[in-house]
C-alpha cells in the first residue's frame, strides 16, 4: 500500500482496527487541529470548536475492497516455475500471498501442503526435490518461522538440494501494528540463514519480485544446487497492484549443467584406463534417472570397482562390480582413484581414530592417483565447515558428474584395446566373486538373533523387504548407519533410494521421507522409511501432514528406544574417563516411560501397529501396512528393535 | 587404526600377555550375561552377539573365535571406535564371564535355510 500523504499517524492499513481508527481519527480531527494551532493565549474557558472537517470535507478515501493484491501476481510468476507444492505453517507475515494461493491460484501449482512446524516443511521439499528432480517451494514467518526452519535448511544445503524458500517480513516501521509484528520484522532477515543458502534476496517492487523469483529458481537448481531464500514484503503481498500492464514475468531458461573441461576428461580417463586397480568412489553424483545409468557404463567399461558412499542412488546394489562395503581394502590396493560429487573425499580415503590423541592416516599407498570430477570446487563458503577436510589430488576437474560422465565414458572406450578388455574381463570377474562373497558373509550375519526380541534391525528390514519388493518400492528414508538394505536389498532404480539428511541434523528422517513419498504418490510408488525414534520424538507432526494430504507412506519405527549414536558416544566417553560404564543411558535414552508411537500415530490419523516385540509378528502387520499404503494413506510400525 | 593394523597389533599383544593366559579366571556365562548387558557391550554388538555399527562397523561377537586372552587384550587397547576398557571399569573376571558368555550365544545359522535372506 502507497501511503498517502494525507494520512493521519497511526491509520495505516496494517492497523488491525483500521476501520474503527479512521473513524475515531475523524472525530478526533477538530482536537487535533485545536492541538497543530494553539491558542495564542490560553483562553479562561475552554469553547469548544465546531467540527468543521467532519461536516464539510468529503469523506476520507478508505478502500475496503481490492480487486487484486500483489500476491496474485506472485502466483502467477511461481505457476510459470511449474512449482507444484507450497510447504508451509500458516503466518500472518504472508497472509497476502497465502490468501492469493488458495482463492486466486486455486491452491493449484503450487498446492499448499499444511505442516505443524516450519522444519517439517523445508525437510519436506528436501526429501521431494530429490525424488522429483525439482524444487518444492516453502514460506515461513521472517523471523520466528525461519528460526524453526534453519535446521532443516542447513540439512539441504549440506545436502545440496535446492530448496524455495520464501519468509513474509514487514518492512516498514511505519506499517507495523504494535507489538508482534515488530518481533517479527527483521531488516536482514536472510541474515541468519545466509550462511547455507545459495542466494537470497528482498524485492522491493513487484517487478523486482518477477525478475528475483526466476532468478532465484535458476539458482537453485544450478548445480551446485542449494536452497535460495526470498523474503516477501506484507505490504507488497497484500496492496492492490497498481498497474498489472507494467508488469512483466521473465522466462525461466534452465542453466545447462557445466560438462567438465575435454582436455582434462581425456588424461583422467587416460589413467584409469591404464590403472590395475581403479576404483570409482561418488556421494552425491546421481541427481537424475540417468546418472545410474551413466556411472554402470563407465564402471562396465572399465570392469573396475565401484563403492557408492550413499549420498544418493548411484549405482545397483546387487552390480557385481558394486563394491560398497570394501571401501578401505579397495582404496588400499587403488593406483588410480576418481571421487565423483564426494562432498567428503578425505573421509573416503583416510583412516580416522577417536581417541585420546585423534588421529588419521591414508588408507591409499603412496603414489596413488586421485582424481576428483564434481561441482564442488566450483563453490562453497566459509563459516560452517560442511566442505570437509582438505585432501591432496592429482587432477581436479571441475564440472557437474553426472553431465561429464557421457563424454569420460566414450573417452575410456577410445583408449580401451583388445589386450586391455581381456585384461579388464579379468578384473571384473574377481570382482563379481568378491561382491558375491561379500553378500553371503552378509547374510551370514543377518542370521545372529535372527528370532531374537528385542528384534535384530537386519530382521526387521528383511521382513520389510518381502512385503515390497515385488511391488514399485522407494526406500526413502533410514535411521543412522544403516547397511542392510544397500547390503541385502536388491536395489535398482535411481529412486530405491533417497540419499542422507546432508548435515545430520535430527529430525530430517520423517519430514523428508514424507515430501519423498509425495512425489513418490505421483509416479504410482510405494514409499517405506525406517524411521528411528529419536528423529521421529523430533518431528512427530509429520504424520497429520502425511495422513492430511493421503501421502502413502510405511515408517517402520526402529525403535531402540535411543539416542542411540550419542548413547555409544558415551559409552566410549565413560570407559575412557575410567569412572564407570553403567551410566551411559542417562540423557541418552527415551524410556521410564517407552513411547507408544502407534497410539500417537492414531491420534494424528495415521494408520498403525505396534509395538511389535515378536519377529514372527512382523510379516503379517507389514502385509497389511502395505494395503493401505496401496488406499493412499499412510502407515506406521513401531518395531521394538535391539540397537543396531 | 584400520581392521588390518589393529589386527597385527592385537597378535602381537596377544604374544605379550601369553603368561596372563597362564592364570585367567574361567569365566561364567551367567555372570558374563549380567556384564555385557550392564557394561553396555551390547550397545555397539546387539544383545544377540550379532554386530552393529558406531562409525567404523562393530563386528559380530557370537561364538566369537577368539580366545578370552585375545578378548581381554582388545579390550585392553581399544580398537577403532571401541574404547579401551582399563581393569577399574570392567575387571579381568569380568572379561573372562563375558568372554563364556559370547561363547554360549547361539550364534551363526546357515542363512539358505532362511528365505527371507534369499530373495
Amino acid at each position: 500500500m502507497s501511503k498517502d500523504s494525507h494520512d493521519l499517524p497511526g491509520a495505516g492499513r496494517r492497523n488491525f482496527l483500521k476501520g474503527v481508527t479512521l473513524t475515531g481519527a475523524a472525530a478526533l480531527t477538530p482536537a487535533m487541529m485545536a492541538q497543530a494551532q494553539p491558542p495564542e493565549k490560553p483562553a479562561a474557558r475552554p469553547v469548544p470548536l465546531p467540527n468543521i472537517a467532519a461536516e464539510t470535507l468529503p469523506p476520507r478515501a478508505d478502500p475496503v475492497i481490492q480487486t487484486s493484491s500483489g500476491g496474485d501476481f506472485m502466483v502467477d510468476v511461481l505457476k510459470t516455475l511449474d512449482i507444484d507444492y507450497l510447504a508451509m505453517n500458516c503466518a500472518s507475515s504472508f497472509r497476502g500471498l497465502h490468501e492469493a494461493v488458495v482463492n486466486y491460484g486455486m491452491n493449484v501449482k503450487p498446492e499448499i501442503l499444511t505442516c505443524p512446524h516450519e522444519e517439517i516443511a523445508v525437510s519436506m521439499a528436501q526429501g521431494y526435490a530429490k525424488i522429483e528432480g525439482k524444487p518444492m517451494a516453502v514460506i515461513c514467518h521472517g523471523t520466528v518461522g525461519l528460526q524453526h526452519a534453519s535446521m532443516a535448511l542447513y540439512n539441504a544445503w549440506c545436502d545440496r538440494v535446492p530448496v524455495y524458500l520464501m519468509i513474509g517480513n514487514i518492512l516498514d516501521g511505519d506499517k507495523r501494528a504494535p507489538g508482534v509484528e515488530w518481533t517479527h520484522s527483521a531488516i536482514d532477515p536472510a541474515a541468519l540463514v545466509r550462511d547455507f543458502v545459495k542466494w537470497d534476496d528482498q524485492p522491493a517492487s513487484l517487478q523486482h519480485f518477477a525478475e528475483s523469483a526466476v532468478r532465484a529458481y535458476k539458482v537453485a537448481t544450478t548445480p551446485p544446487m542449494a536452497p535460495v531464500l526470498l523474503s516477501l514484503d506484507a505490504e507488497l503481498q497484500e496492496n492492490p497492484i497498481p498497474d498489472r500492464d507494467r508488469l512483466r514475468i521473465p522466462k525461466y531458461t534452465k542453466v545447462v549443467p557445466p560438462v567438465a573441461d575435454s582436455g582434462a576428461i581425456a588424461e583422467a580417463a587416460k589413467l584409469l584406463v591404464a590403472a590395475q586397480n581403479p576404483v570409482l568412489i561418488c556421494d552425491r553424483m546421481a541427481r537424475t534417472p540417468a546418472g545410474m545409468a551413466r556411472l554402470v557404463e563407465l564402471a562396465e567399461a572399465l570392469q573396475c570397482a565401484v563403492v557408492d558412499q550413499g549420498g544418493r542412488m548411484n549405482f545397483p546394489s546387487r552390480h557385481p562390480l558394486n563394491q560398497t562395503f570394501r571401501r578401505l581394502a579397495l582404496v588400499g590396493e587403488a593406483d588410480v582413484i576418481l571421487a565423483i560429487e564426494m562432498n567428503d573425499l578425505f573421509g573416503a580415503v583416510n583412516a580416522f581414530s577417536d581417541r585420546i590423541e585423534r588421529s588419521t592416516r591414508p588408507l591409499y599407498k603412496p603414489g596413488t592417483k586421485i582424481v576428483t570430477l564434481g561441482s564442488r570446487d566450483l563453490y562453497l563458503k566459509a563459516n560452517y565447515q560442511d566442505f570437509g577436510r582438505f585432501n591432496e589430488v592429482d587432477l581436479a576437474i571441475a564440472g557437474d558428474g553426472e553431465a561429464s560422465l557421457p563424454a569420460l565414458t566414450e573417452a575410456v572406450k577410445r583408449l580401451v584395446s583388445a589386450d586391455h578388455k581381456s585384461a579388464f574381463e579379468a578384473r571384473g570377474k574377481r570382482l563379481g566373486q568378491a561382491h558375491l562373497a561379500t553378500r553371503e558373509k552378509s547374510k551370514s550375519d543377518a542370521t545372529i538373533g535372527w528370532d531374537a526380541s528385542p528384534i535384530s534391525v537386519a530382521r526387521m528390514c528383511m521382513e520389510l523387504y518381502a512385503q515390497i519388493k515385488d511391488e514399485d518400492w522407494s526406500l526413502v528414508g533410514s535411521s543412522i548407519n544403516l547397511s542392510w538394505p544397500k547390503r541385502l536389498w536388491n536395489m535398482d532404480r535411481s529412486y530405491r533410494w533417497n540419499g542422507y539428511s546432508g548435515g545430520a541434523g535430527i529430525g530430517y528422517n520423517a519430514p523428508a521421507s514424507a515430501g519423498a513419498a509425495l512425489a513418490n504418490k505421483g509416479h504410482g510408488r510405494i514409499s517405506v522409511a525406517i524411521q528411528g525414534d529419536g528423529d521421529l520424538m523430533f518431528v512427530p507432526s509429520t504424520l497429520w501432514t502425511a495422513a492430511h494430504h493421503r501421502i502413502p507412506i510405511l515408517y517402520m519405527v526402529q525403535n531402540n528406544r535411543a539416542y542411540h549414536q550419542e548413547y555409544m558416544y558415551l559409552h566410549a566417553m565413560a570407559a575412557r574417563h575410567g569412572r564407570g560404564i553403567s551410566n551411559a543411558h542417562i540423557g541418552t535414552t527415551l524410556t521410564n516411560p517407552n513411547v507408544d508411537y502407534a497410539a500417537m500415530a492414531k491420534s494424528f490419523g495415521v494408520y498403525a501397529e505396534g509395538p511389535i516385540t515378536d519377529p514372527k509378528d512382523l510379516g503379517p502387520a507389514i502385509k497389511r501396512a502395505v494395503a493401505v499404503l496401496k488406499r493412499g494413506e499412510p502407515a506406521l510400525i513401531d518395531v521394538i528393535t535391539d540397537p543396531r | 587404526m584400520n581392521f588390518i593394523n589393529g589386527a597385527l597389533a592385537i597378535a602381537l599383544l596377544v604374544l605379550c600377555n601369553a603368561a596372563w593366559s597362564q592364570s585367567a579366571p574361567a569365566g561364567d556365562a551367567a555372570d558374563g550375561k549380567r556384564a555385557y548387558l550392564a557394561d553396555g557391550c551390547f550397545i555397539c554388538h546387539g544383545r544377540a552377539g550379532q554386530g552393529g555399527a558406531m562409525n567404523y562397523p562393530a563386528p559380530p561377537l557370537a561364538q566369537m573365535g577368539y580366545s578370552a586372552e585375545v578378548l581381554k587384550t582388545i579390550l585392553r587397547a581399544g580398537l577403532n571406535d571401541m574404547p579401551a576398557y582399563a581393569e577399574a571399569v570392567l575387571s579381568d573376571k569380568d572379561v573372562a564371564d563375558i568372554h563364556a558368555y559370547l561363547r554360549v550365544l547361539p550364534g551363526r545359522r546357515d542363512a539358505k535355510d532362511i528365505p527371507l535372506l534369499n530373495q
